[in-house]
């Protein structure tokens, strides 16, 4: 059993045209790990911004975005291209991984006194890397103006900070139902400059 | 009091949409708001587009290129960690069950051959601690998902279905045939298609976070990655070496093999073994406590009766699992019960699972 393989099987298994996303996780869904590894390729550096946007910490955003990449290998025939585009499926699931590191370490909490609001001030500061996300940067960028100061506030601090809704109440100030109505008028507000519709 | 708007907005779960986009609801509020999806297509609607904005909040950050060691350490994880099957789609559960019943265990290692050498030295050497990852990501990636998990373990497990009744779905017909790895997992996808309480929870999990799918997976996929455990019955720091040595030796094996099932309260089961190896190890989600004077006992039963394969525990949420004792022999069916603390010679309660292998 620990014979090693000697032929390169992934030459036989993937087709060598570029793949869409979406295409590639419904290979990963059948096991295809040279679909994995171009899926990994085309999206990881996303993953780890996002992660690392959340928490800060390089080391940790990376043990994070493994354990992100294993859940997609894991769950990739759960994935329904109906709902949604595969980036969509990934960020989501990197965001709520992200959150939860924050929330259930210690580490998180360190951070939370060491960045403060101060360090989510800076958000839209980071160079893009590439056009596509210079494009889309410039895009959100531009519908966050339309949001009030307050709702791009709370919706900062809960999205790229990872905050809690009470944790924002907290350091703005205001009541849970602020904060509440904030994020989801702000998002709202989002949502319809972004032209997001289901 | 005044009757003004913040105070009615409180008690409208309709306006937590916008944190629970976020993340940044807690799991009470979570529940609520997951409640209120269940019952509003609009809420459902309204929630995947502001998903779909935060994701545009998402796509906005700078990318941050991985570490090469990052992409290594995965792609040599990927043969030992087990992959979900689909859920289940009306089309699709009849083809999948002819699948399964042509498919061959035996002869078709779920470990498929495609696997780089370097795997079995990863799963075997489960302290090693190489990645710095592998020590946290276990309890991490369990811990906060299970506890936002509906709480359907609420059944006792002494209320067990009769041995007979007991699924036996993945039962070997045919050793001769060999098939792709591919079509195992369609074989573990017919048996969630036969647990409608299974495929019923899955669907209804739909607007839960995506970690919630995989729990069981996650955990089984990770701790022997990692030889970090979080088996909830492992106390000994060695018994939980030689455990997770187990696992990950049945889960890297050429003729590794596994069969799904769901409990007599639905909780999913799954059962790892080789037979190469004669070892096996259950598996179980969100397990019922046990009162102190229980333990869940496991059992090889074959022709010659029932053999005792140690005791275990659970904290009722998570994935329980464990490395059976004793040798396992093909054809082996291995049972779980609910015995006296300390375990039982032969059963003395109605198995709350069993396999064929």
């Amino acid at each position: 059993m620990l014979d090693l393989m000697t032929a390169d099987p992934a030459g036989e298994l993937a087709s060598a045209a570029p793949a869409t996303k979406e295409e590639l996780l419904a290979r990963v869904a059948q096991g295809d790990q040279s679909a994995f590894g171009e899926l990994y390729d085309q999206i990881s550096p996303r993953v780890l911004g996002l992660v690392r946007r959340l928490l800060i910490d390089h080391a940790q955003s990376e043990e994070v975005t493994q354990e992100i990449f294993l859940e997609i290998w894991q769950s990739a025939a759960r994935y329904e291209p109906t709902r949604g585009g595969a980036s969509t499926w990934i960020l989501t699931m990197a965001h709520r991984r992200a959150v939860d590191r924050i929330r259930s370490s210690q580490a998180g909490r360190d951070r939370d006194t060491k960045i403060g609001i101060r360090d989510l001030a800076v958000a839209y500061d980071h160079v893009a890397e590439t056009v596509e996300v210079r494009i889309e940067h410039e895009r959100v960028e531009k519908a966050m103006t339309r949001l009030t100061q307050l709702q791009r506030q709370a919706v900062s601090l809960a999205y790229y900070g990872g905050f809690s809704h009470s944790e924002v109440a907290d350091m703005l100030h205001i009541p849970l139902g602020t904060v509440k109505t904030r994020l989801r008028d702000g998002l709202i507000r989002l949502r319809d400059e972004l032209g997001v519709a289901s | 009091m005044s009757r003004g708007g913040h105070i009615d907005v409180e008690q409208n779960p309709a306006d937590l949409a916008g944190a629970y986009a976020l993340h940044a609801l807690d799991e009470h509020d979570t529940a609520t708001f997951e409640a209120h999806l269940a019952e509003s297509a609009r809420a459902r609607i309204e929630a995947a587009e502001l998903n779909d904005t935060a994701v545009a909040l998402g796509l906005a950050v700078a990318p941050v290129q991985p570490s090469a060691a990052l992409r290594a350490n995965l792609m040599a994880m990927l043969t030992s960690t087990p992959q979900l099957a689909p859920l289940p789609a009306p089309s699709a559960a009849d083809p999948a069950r002819t699948d399964a019943a042509a498919t061959v265990p035996g002869a078709a290692p779920v470990a498929s051959p495609r696997a780089t050498g370097a795997v079995p030295t990863t799963a075997t050497t489960p302290s090693a601690g190489a990645a710095p990852a592998d020590s946290a990501a276990p309890a991490d990636s369990a811990a906060p998902a299970d506890s936002a998990a509906p709480a359907d373990s609420a059944a006792p497990a002494d209320s067990a279905a009769p041995a007979a009744a007991a699924p036996i779905s993945t039962t070997p017909t045919d050793p001769g045939a060999i098939r792709p790895a591919a079509d195992i997992r369609s074989g573990d996808a017919s048996v969630t298609h036969r647990s409608s309480s299974a495929t019923e929870r899955a669907q209804a999990r739909w607007f839960k976070r995506p970690a919630q799918f995989l729990v069981a997976a996650a955990a089984a996929g990770a701790l022997f990655v990692g030889g970090s455990l979080f088996g909830q019955a492992l106390n000994d720091n060695q018994f939980a070496s030689q455990q997770a040595s187990g696992l990950a030796q049945i889960n890297s094996a050429d003729d590794s093999q596994r069969a799904a099932t769901t409990t007599a309260d639905g909780q999913e089961a799954t059962l790892v073994w080789s037979n190469k190896l004669g070892i096996s190890a259950v598996l179980v989600d969100n397990l019922p406590v046990l009162p102190s004077d229980q333990d869940y006992q496991l059992w090889y039963i074959n022709g010659d009766g029932a053999a005792p394969a140690g005791t275990f525990d659970s904290s009722g949420d998570g994935t329980a699992w464990r490395v059976l004792d004793g040798t396992m022999h093909a054809g082996d069916q291995v049972g779980v019960t609910v015995e006296p603390t300390g375990g039982s010679d032969q059963p003395t309660t109605t198995p709350i699972v069993a396999f064929q292998s």
